[in-house]
């Protein structure tokens, strides 16, 4: 959307502040996809947006990720192996116990990638050219920053506790 | 179909050191110089135990030349990360010298240590290389090798066998350390052929193997027991 | 901002840092020089030999990769199992495992005949017929040693990512164009700490915790499985494989313990690396010496009861040949020094459990060293013994590899925390809410 939307950014110091004012924004009317909660540390579940639901696929994506590196794996060396016949003196070419070490090793790699990949996925990583909020050095200090689409005439008191507020132009 | 082996009678065996020296001259293999020799660096194929049995005054001091087993099952051949070192349809253990890239993993897993390391490159000082066997590559440093059966000898055997329209007949090839035994110690030859030299000393009562019980099922057979 | 004693070394101009970078750095290049000298003038210049075709170079192999088992334990299984205290440790322990491991993965060029050639053990299509042998344990190393690499490496970077943002964040209000700030803020990759973007992070770095120990596992017990996989005496043992990864735990807590007082020292960190934290590693640590022990005991017990000649040739050799110094010296350092320090309180203090830190990492090396050349030595044929003299080139190899480490983690400090800025931060949070009667739980951990 090429629209600018003017957002309100709040730093609040204690995270019961910055869910209080969330739930002063939920009754205010505020949709969750118009808010956003930032923080140095995990607070997902103490501070979050009303209503919102957050999802990870990243376990799931895992397993995937398992699967589908064993299974290359597997492939790679049987089928690769029985290509190029190589003389092995009666011993077998394709040994199981030996195809299952490398498979083992493939489905770990395959599920490391596969998580890294979907976390970076998820969290819309890399980033860049991005520019950084108004209020982002209060972060590395340890607060929380919410901020808020606000529309002409609506209420400011959701940030009544918090220690610094900016209206910004662009999210 | 042919499986190639050698018989070794300790009782002639003398100690004398020819086959040593043969398979030296035969194959290239450097000399590496006294201090490396006393560092364990010896490039010998063929090596000649002495072993002492008895006691003071019934000495008696037994020689037994060991040289590359040609085993059946080789601990050595899996043990390659690259496959230079395999079983050959003829019953060979073949080292493939380009594609070695030297971990020496299949020198530790021989039990009978007979693989050996190019440490360094050979020298060979004017005019000696004039005494390289044009048939056997030089190999450089960083590359095992070990004893080959002469595989040189067993190849021109088999061309001229094929040229005359033949099979190759039991004592046409010989091995440089069997050619040059002077107590003809040393017999190579087919050991699917049920009449050759070979076989019959393999069959007889006073052979056996090398570390038996470990299941390598070595191509080279050990006389002892005769008087 | 709360925590700047782990921010001042990322800011401004620290000498000792930089004298140490150089310095390390100087022993790191004669790791290279002493490499560079031996592809120059063949593997010869080495001490090994027949029958000691392995030497220092496999030791130092065995011995690196041992000690990037720090990180996983610490980090990993410390996460699964939601043990408070590893909070301050996990990111020193990670970049121990990412460092040692590419110091290790060294080894396995140098000791190459023709290192040039090593990209024949890499399966490339190609017209003649070869390709690598995935039934060598070689191989397997490379499968498991690239799979453990990488997984560290992403193991180490994903947890950094908050801290890299909350040093970008900083930066905005006081330097936002230094050199540092612009690395802060690539190495942060736009990190923004979203609801969604912590929720995905943490589902991540749980499954990656999860995932990696197990690979850290096998990864140890491949590399056993080099000597293990073999027919020669004491080391075609079944025990090689538990027995390397107990001992790579073991050199890695070590090297941890090491590594964390001199970081305490050195910046200033007690508040951090604090007592508790040490007295926790230390009870971990002697908990390994005991299991070490259990393990060293059965090997040996096993051999000098079945009494087969070639087994035995070796046995003896340790215990009352010429390798009896450094065995009994070994278990000195391995067992007696660490059983009769770490059990009190006062041996569990940092410096008390640094001195049995680095006797444990001689002694580790020692018993790698023991393994690979003691039975090396003393093959089936007994006709072949040998000896093993290491030559300038594989000590040159060994000392550089120690500065290399170093190095890598004198530029670490310069350009990362440390210590985890936001896990420590989280941890103060989670303490100050809970109740002040269940508090004081956590405190006798």
């Amino acid at each position: 959307m090429s629209q600018t939307a003017t957002w309100l950014h709040a730093a609040f110091d204690l995270p019961a502040d910055a869910q209080s004012a969330l739930e002063q924004l939920a009754e205010d009317g505020v949709a969750a996809n118009d808010i956003e909660v930032r923080s140095s540390i995990p607070l997902v579940h103490e501070v979050c947006p009303v209503g919102l639901e957050v999802h990870s696929r990243v376990p799931l994506m895992a397993v995937a990720g398992g699967l589908l590196g064993g299974t290359a794996a597997f492939l790679l060396v049987t089928l690769t192996s029985l290509a190029y016949p190589l003389p092995t003196g009666g011993m077998p070419i394709v040994p199981l116990p030996t195809v299952g070490v490398v498979t083992f090793e493939g489905l770990a790699l395959g599920a490391i990638l596969c998580t890294v990949a979907t976390v970076f996925y998820e969290c819309r990583l890399p980033r860049l050219g991005g520019r950084a909020g108004p209020l982002d050095h209060h972060l590395a200090a340890g607060s929380i920053i919410v901020a808020a689409k606000s529309t002409d005439g609506a209420s400011e008191a959701w940030a009544a506790k918090a220690t610094a507020t900016e209206v910004h132009e662009v999210l | 179909m042919t499986r190639w082996g050698m018989a070794i009678d300790t009782d002639r065996c003398t100690g004398c050191g020819a086959c040593v020296v043969a398979c030296h001259a035969e194959n290239n293999i450097q000399t590496v110089g006294e201090q490396e020799a006393r560092n364990g660096r010896a490039m010998h194929w063929l090596r000649i135990e002495r072993h002492y049995e008895g006691s003071f005054p019934d000495v008696k001091v037994r020689f037994t030349p060991v040289l590359c087993q040609h085993c059946a099952a080789a601990p050595c051949e899996p043990v390659c990360p690259v496959y230079a070192t395999y079983r050959t349809p003829e019953g060979l253990n073949a080292m493939v010298y380009s594609r070695c890239i030297g971990t020496r993993y299949c020198a530790n897993n021989c039990p009978y240590t007979v693989r050996v390391f190019n440490w360094h490159d050979g020298e060979w000082p004017e005019p000696l290389e004039r005494q390289l066997n044009p048939d056997v590559s030089v190999r450089p440093a960083g590359v095992m090798e070990k004893c080959t059966f002469c595989v040189q000898r067993i190849q021109d055997a088999q061309d001229i066998a094929k040229d005359d329209d033949r099979e190759v007949q039991d004592g046409e090839v010989k091995t440089a350390c069997a050619q040059s035994c002077p107590a003809r110690a040393i017999v190579f030859g087919d050991l699917e052929d049920l009449d050759s030299r070979v076989t019959q000393l393999a069959r007889s009562e006073r052979a056996s193997q090398l570390l038996e019980d470990l299941g390598t099922h070595p191509s080279v057979f050990y006389l002892r027991g005769g008087e | 901002m709360k925590e700047e004693a782990l921010v001042r070394p990322l800011s401004g101009f620290r000498p000792w840092l930089i004298v140490g970078t150089l310095v390390t750095g100087a022993i790191a290049g004669l790791l290279f020089f002493s490499w560079g000298y031996q592809i120059k003038n063949d593997i010869g210049v080495a001490g090994i030999n027949r029958p000691v075709f392995w030497g220092f170079y496999i030791t130092n192999f065995v011995f690196w990769i041992g000690i990037s088992h720090a990180g996983t334990l610490i980090s990993a299984i410390l996460r699964v199992t939601s043990a408070e205290w590893r909070r301050p440790v996990t990111r020193c322990a990670e970049a121990i495992t990412v460092f040692a491991l590419s110091i290790g993965g060294l080894f396995p060029l140098i000791h190459l005949g023709r290192p040039w050639l090593f990209w024949f053990m890499i399966p490339l299509p190609n017209h003649r017929g070869l390709w690598p042998n995935f039934r060598s344990p070689l191989v397997w190393d490379m499968m498991a040693i690239g799979t453990y690499l990488t997984g560290s490496v992403l193991y180490l970077l994903l947890p950094l990512l908050p801290d890299m943002a909350i040093l970008r964040d900083r930066a905005l209000a006081e330097t936002p164009q230094s050199p540092r700030a612009r690395l802060f803020r690539l190495l942060a990759m736009g990190w923004r700490g979203t609801t969604q973007q912590w929720h995905s992070l943490e589902a991540g770095i749980k499954v990656m915790a999860v995932v990696i120990i197990p690979v850290a596992v096998s990864v140890h017990t491949i590399v056993s499985w080099d000597f293990s996989m073999t027919l020669q005496p004491m080391w075609h043992s079944t025990i090689f494989g538990p027995y390397f990864v107990v001992g790579a735990i073991y050199s890695g807590i070590a090297v941890l313990m090491l590594a964390m007082y001199l970081l305490r020292r050195g910046l200033g960190l007690q508040e951090y690396l604090s007592d508790k934290v040490f007295n926790n590693l230390g009870l971990l640590f002697v908990s390994f010496t005991i299991i070490w022990a259990y393990f060293t005991f059965a090997e040996h017990l096993t051999v000098w009861y079945g009494s087969e000649p070639s087994e035995m040739a070796v046995f003896w050799e340790r215990v009352s040949g010429e390798y009896a110094p450094i065995f009994w010296g070994m278990i000195v350092v391995n067992v007696v020094i660490p059983l009769g320090v770490l059990p009190f309180p006062w041996g569990r203090k940092p410096l008390a459990t640094a001195i049995v830190g680095l006797g444990v990492l001689v002694g580790m090396w020692i018993e790698r060293f023991l393994i690979v050349v003691g039975t090396l030595r003393m093959p089936h044929l007994d006709f072949t013994v040998g000896t093993y003299q290491p030559s300038w080139v594989e000590m040159g190899v060994l000392v550089g590899s120690f500065g290399m480490f170093a190095m890598l983690y004198f530029l670490f400090v310069q350009f990362a925390p440390i210590v985890s800025i936001w896990e420590v931060r989280e941890g103060d949070h989670i303490a100050s809410s809970v109740p002040a009667s269940a508090q004081s739980v956590g405190d006798e951990a």
